[in-house]
């Protein structure tokens, strides 16, 4: 039983390892899949035992005893990164040419598993390393800028935590999970550990998880790491590595709820430290998805839409209450299908068209039809439509927030969703439709492990949206309540109550319609651009009305004010500032005469003399 | 009151620290740097020192209670002749750089050289 966990988790690496070293075209394509798929059978085949006990593996590591354990919160985590750690292994046979690739790509799949499987600080901090290291070299390969940035504000992450950690450690005398649990628990009474020391362990978690959760303010490295990279691998990457941070945050909750509850007390009616954390997901969503919004090139769009989607996940934890976790969760599943099946259809239009920005495309849908299926299906579910897993989760957090009486954050989860409307709509129609540009004549269809890929994504975005009870009653399993009911087909909360397969029939019937009328109703003419006409005027050839250039100017020019202020311009002039004054302080010091570090040594003599005096 | 052993030696490597720190001239600080390094050698022996007793030198009456203390004795030997190699190849040092740049001036050189 206990070796099985050690195989989920070492699979992907040993695969990883032995597809660069032999590196043989082929090969390590089918080793690489092999070690990717691994890890989803055996959590497939675990389904039934984790549901009625957890399996748990230790092993002794130099005086330390990790431990894994395997019960229903780490395998649904587990579960979703093995899926998408599939879909990803799958698009790198078509994207990836080098076995560099293979080695890091599968190397952070190891190391987000651990994350998720650990059951103490030590393995969760070693494995949390793996997985920055792997994703930092997949940057580096492609952009040392990007890459530095990513490293940079990793190790501020690891630092915090590694505090955090020993902070912990210094206090309760443990590093596994269960026994800090129980030990803060009982201190949330006693009160040994003070509140300034309660408010610096979570301020330090929070920059620690909120790094890679790319939580506003930290989340400059998110765009140009996600977008430099092997597009499959930031299906991943975006997808379930940002799920580490989530998972943290969740850690925080199950490790220190009641202590922080009780050293921080409440602000307006909410817990005052997960008040902060709704607050930093509602900034994170409103932020990001403003910037996704005026973005030129398609992976920037993604990589800022992925950082807003992640903020929603922590605005649902910071709601704190069941249904806020509930729907919390249920987003980390959705939005790691429908994200990592966005880069997967960004891989493939890149691969084929070689073009990433949106004033190069056009008309593709003719060309890649099935991308563009897969491609729609993922517009749907991250915009909300109703019969897809983006609905259910979405729905879910704003009955969080609306049942929780916070009006504000509730508001702001409406803008951003209407934002992401604005930004996917984009998408869709600068790719697809319009005017073919004529370098894209003979674009082919995306390859074949591509298209497997997007389709094992695709699916649980349709299945979990008809059905969204199958997670939610898992989930209600996870938080070990009744928090959502309903059957399959229909979630019942306190405030209301949603028909997923009635809302799909009627869809389906619709379209149905729509597409009887366009058949045989609707007469279909061809129109030029200059066919259109804006506010009464002729419109001449060379006026830009396409979508796929600036399109969102207007709001660029209203968010004028604002967009002045950037947060990677922030840190970019602090770091000037700290070179400035290092170099200052070298100058001024190192100056080349020997007389004057006579001078120091003289000076620290005196003063020593007089401290040994004194 | 401290002793007078102490005082001199002390003032001869303050002396030495003096010229090192003040003056201009390479030979000058070189000079600084070997007084500094005779009065450090007279702090030692000074140290070391027991009144009223003779050379740790065991012969006839003279036995291990009637010397003084020979550790800085074999510990000044060994920096008298660190400092003469140091002092040699200073000078020599010394000597490139005139050729080189003409001057014993330190900030002369330090401006030559840029």
């Amino acid at each position: 039983m206990s070796n099985e966990l050690l195989i989920i988790l070492l699979s992907p690496l040993i695969a990883g390892v032995l597809a660069w070293v032999l590196d043989i075209k082929g090969v390590r394509e089918l080793i690489g899949l092999v070690g990717a798929a691994v890890p989803v059978a055996y959590l497939a085949k675990l389904y039934s035992t984790v549901t009625n006990e957890a399996i748990t593996y230790s092993i002794k590591v130099s005086g330390f005893n990790l431990g894994f354990q395997l019960n229903t919160i780490t395998w649904y985590f587990a579960a979703i990164a093995s899926l998408v750690g599939l879909a990803m292994a799958l698009g790198m046979v078509s994207t990836s040419k080098s076995s560099y690739d293979w080695l890091f790509a599968l190397m952070s799949y190891t190391g987000v598993l651990g994350v998720f499987l650990s059951q103490d600080f030590v393995g969760f901090f070693l494995f949390w390393e793996i997985m920055t290291f792997a994703s930092f070299m997949m940057v580096l390969k492609r952009n040392r800028h990007e890459s530095l940035k990513y490293f940079v504000l990793s190790v501020i992450g690891a630092y915090s935590m590694l505090i955090a950690i020993g902070i912990l450690y210094a206090k309760t005398g443990a590093l596994d999970f269960a026994t800090i649990g129980k030990v803060l628990y009982m201190d949330a009474s006693l009160g040994t550990i003070g509140t300034g020391e309660t408010a610096l362990i979570f301020g330090l978690l929070l920059a620690a998880f909120g790094v890679k959760a790319g939580m506003f303010p930290l989340y400059v490295w998110a765009p140009g790491a996600y977008s430099e990279n092997d597009q499959s691998y930031t299906a991943f990457f975006s997808g379930v590595l940002s799920k580490a941070g989530v998972y943290g945050f969740l850690l925080l909750y199950m490790l220190m709820f009641y202590k922080l509850y009780a050293a921080l007390g409440t602000f307006h009616g909410h817990m005052t430290f997960a008040y902060i954390i709704a607050w930093l997901g509602a900034i994170t969503v409103v932020v990001a998805s403003f910037l996704a919004v005026l973005q030129e090139d398609i992976r920037k769009l993604f990589a800022y839409s992925s950082i807003g989607q992640v903020g929603y996940i922590l605005l649902a934890f910071g709601i704190g209450s069941g249904l806020g976790f509930a729907g919390g969760l249920f987003h980390v599943l959705s939005h790691a299908v429908f994200k990592g099946l966005f880069w997967l259809v960004t891989a493939a239009i890149i691969l084929r068209t070689g073009k990433t920005q949106f004033k190069d495309m056009g008309g593709l849908a003719e060309k890649m039809p099935y991308t563009f299926a897969m491609g729609m299906i993922a517009v749907l579910s991250l915009a909300g439509i109703p019969p897809m897993a983006g609905f259910a989760s979405k729905w879910l957090i704003y009955e969080a927030a609306i049942s929780a009486h916070m009006p504000l954050v509730a508001g702001s989860i409406f803008l951003g969703s209407a934002l992401a409307f604005a930004y996917v709509v984009r998408f869709l129609y600068a790719v697809w439709f319009g005017q073919r540009p004529s370098d894209l004549e003979d674009v082919k269809e995306a390859p074949l492990p591509l298209l497997i890929a997007m389709t094992v994504l695709a699916i649980p975005n349709v299945l979990f949206g008809v059905a969204p009870g199958i997670v939610t009653g898992y989930i209600n399993k996870m938080l070990g309540g009744e928090v959502v009911t309903g059957n399959y087909y229909k979630l019942v909360t306190p405030t209301g109550t949603y028909n997923a397969l009635l809302i799909a029939i009627v869809l389906v019937i619709g379209l149905a319609i729509a597409g009887l009328v366009y058949l045989y109703g609707a007469k279909v003419r061809k129109i030029k651009v200059t066919n259109t006409y804006q506010s009464g005027n002729p419109v001449t050839e060379e006026f830009n009305l396409s979508i796929r250039k600036n399109f969102y100017r207007p709001l660029a020019e209203a968010l004028g004010f604002w967009l002045r202020y950037s947060w990677d311009r922030f840190y970019e002039r602090l770091a000037g500032v700290v070179e400035d004054f290092a170099d200052t302080l070298r100058e001024s010091s190192y100056n080349g005469n020997v007389q004057s570090y006579s001078w120091y040594l003289a000076i620290i003599l005196l003063i020593l003399a007089l401290w040994g005096v004194l | 009151m401290i002793s007078v052993y102490y005082f001199g030696a002390i003032s001869l490597i303050l002396i030495g620290l003096y010229a090192v720190l003040v003056k201009k001239n390479l030979l000058k600080i070189l000079i600084g740097l070997s007084i500094m390094e005779t009065g450090v050698n007279l702090l030692l022996i000074s140290i070391g020192y027991v009144s009223g007793r003779s050379a740790p030198i065991l012969s006839e009456g003279i036995g291990p209670n009637q010397a003084v203390d020979p550790i800085p004795q074999a510990l000044v030997l060994t920096a008298i002749v660190i400092g003469v190699a140091t002092t040699a190849m200073a000078l020599s040092v010394a000597m490139l750089i005139y050729e080189k740049y003409g001057t014993l001036n330190i900030e002369e050189i330090r401006r030559l050289r840029g």
